[in-house]
């Protein structure tokens, strides 16, 4: 897929496997993340997103496969690890901890750390630093969790779940910060969410797990337009999807709503010959509907 | 034991791996707490209460008369202290094991440094037990005959000897905690069912080798003659097993989900 122009890339996985007993977490999974990119990896709880990113930095060991970061193996290696950052949704942090002893031991680990951004962070944020960590919300939790992974400034970061419990406000911060740091500074940032729609604007590619398997491996925007909504009275909106692949079908009265693979410019002209509307599917959609689709193959053919 | 290979295009340089080490103690003693201010506050707390006793038997029967003061030599006010720390080793190993590979920190790393603090903190403890121990022996037990730092199992071979033993001890029970703790961090539960199954039986094994070959005169004598600083210096065989140990199981351990 890639050319030979193209720079290395920072993660490559080939085959990977992670079985617990009979369970595979990670079934046979094959894909790269290249440099100074943003990727959403997204699945439903359970996926195995969170247990794919500890195989990437080395936390769990893979069962099968291999798995080359920044193009050496990342188990037991410094070199690697070292520019990695990845603090996972479920932290546990050292019990006696008070929130300004992990930004005090963060910085020892981060080469790249930037304190004056973590401290700017931690206001915007408005981190409570002396209280227990045991003692802080959920959201807290979060937000401790991304000023780790943007003030790290690690070329490979991985954000697990950093919108759970955060509130509209900081996800703002959170959103606007990100993309403010990441002009100045590029790195390759992993954003792995199950809340789709919260960093869909964020995304320049898509990886869609679902029960340990790739899904989907592609551009954001090629997936985004990769079908459209026609909106119109039901009778237009049947006659011109006629014979086209429905993805999704919705109506009220005499309305239809139903989702189709992308049209091209002539269809498109078409459509609004028929008075019909286009409206764009949002990337949570699609992802539910293809995930919703393989599913039924599979109990068919199983 | 190094990771990184030789042909590795993203060489860490000595210096910078030592220092990673070093990092790993400073990660341990962020929040200091834990291995400094409360233990010694419950140390003196115990101390507290101990010359508060030895203070009534001063007063209700003589120290002088021998028999009070034989009695408080068998104290076991300080193996607190010890236990205490074993548990400060496991979780050491259980929660800030999870968290310091969260900080991109190696396997190997982790252990060294960790390995590093415990025998800091042991040298620490081991130096300020033995000037209280030399402060209780030079007072004549606080004025009132008390033991506890100079009790009968620290030796009777003076202070520097008593100095060992507590350097040797601390060292036992932190590496033999985080071992166990290692165990439970590669294989959970059944690690521990196993573990402290295998334990119980070599300890019913040994007490029926000795008591069916009528051999416990000998155990008891291997004990007075090797004394408490012999004792202690063969007491660093099972803490080198346990720290070796430690290193195999957690480098395949991973932390809990």
């Amino acid at each position: 897929m890639s050319a030979a122009t193209d720079p290395a890339p920072v993660v490559r996985v080939t085959g990977l496997t992670k079985r617990f007993g009979s369970f595979s977490a990670v079934d046979d999974v094959s894909f790269s993340l290249e440099p100074d990119r943003i990727y959403g990896l997204l699945g439903r709880n359970g996926a195995g997103k969170t247990t794919l990113m500890q195989l990437l930095t080395a936390q769990q060991f893979p069962t099968t496969g291999s798995i080359e970061v920044f193009g050496e193996s990342p188990m037991e290696n410094p070199a690697v690890l070292r520019r990695v950052c990845f603090v996972k949704e479920s932290q546990k942090y050292p019990d006696d901890w008070r929130v300004k002893h992990v930004f005090a031991s963060a910085p020892w680990f981060f080469d790249h750390w930037d304190a004056a951004f973590a401290e700017r962070l931690i206001e915007e944020f408005r981190l409570p630093m002396k209280r227990p960590i045991k003692k802080v919300s959920r959201g807290q939790l979060s937000a401790i969790g991304v000023v780790v992974g943007l003030a790290s400034r690690a070329p490979l970061t991985f954000f697990d779940e950093p919108y759970l419990g955060l509130d509209a406000v900081a996800r703002q911060i959170f959103y606007d910060r990100l993309l403010e740091d990441f002009a100045e500074h590029p790195r390759t940032i992993v954003l792995s969410t199950h809340l789709i729609d919260e960093v869909s604007n964020l995304l320049e590619h898509v990886l869609v797990i679902d029960d340990g398997r790739v899904l989907i491996d592609q551009d954001a925007e090629d997936v985004r337009s990769s079908a459209v909504t026609v909106v119109g009275g039901r009778r237009a909106v049947d006659a011109f999807v006629a014979g086209r692949e429905v993805l999704h079908r919705d109506g009220v009265g005499g309305l239809a709503s139903v989702t189709v693979p992308a049209l091209t410019a002539a269809e498109r002209r078409d459509a609004a010959d028929a008075g019909l509307e286009l409206a764009p599917v949002s990337l949570q959609q699609l992802i539910v509907r293809r995930t919703n689709t393989t599913e039924k193959e599979f109990e068919k053919t199983s | 034991m190094t990771a990184t290979s030789p042909s590795s295009t993203l060489e860490t340089p000595r210096a910078e791996q030592t220092n990673r080490i070093w990092n790993v103690v400073r990660l341990h003693l962020t929040n200091t707490w834990v291995i400094v201010q409360t233990p010694a506050i419950i140390l003196a707390l115990i101390f507290a209460v101990n010359y508060a006793i030895w203070a009534v038997l001063d007063v209700s029967i003589s120290m002088d008369s021998g028999e009070a003061v034989d009695g408080t030599q068998w104290s076991g006010a300080a193996t607190f202290i010890f236990v205490y720390m074993s548990v400060v080793a496991a979780q050491a190993i259980t929660v800030t094991f999870p968290f310091a590979l969260g900080y991109s920190v190696t396997r190997r790393e982790y252990y060294l440094g960790t390995s590093l603090l415990f025998v800091l903190v042991s040298a620490g403890y081991a130096v300020g037990m033995a000037i209280l121990a030399a402060i209780e022996e030079a007072t004549g037990g606080w004025g009132l005959g008390g033991h506890m730092f100079t009790a009968i199992y620290f030796g009777t071979e003076g202070g520097l000897a008593r100095l060992f033993v507590f350097f040797s001890l601390f060292l036992f029970f932190f590496f033999a905690g985080a071992a166990i703790a290692t165990v439970y961090m590669r294989w959970r539960m059944y690690g521990m069912i196993a573990f402290w199954a295998a334990l119980g039986v070599l300890l019913i094994a040994l007490v029926a080798l000795f008591t069916y070959t009528d051999t416990w005169p000998a155990v008891g004598e291997w004990f007075a003659t090797n004394g408490a600083s012999g004792v202690a210096a063969w007491l660093l065989l099972p803490t080198a097993v346990a720290a070796v140990t430690g290193f195999l199981v957690l480098r395949r351990a991973t932390p809990r989900n």
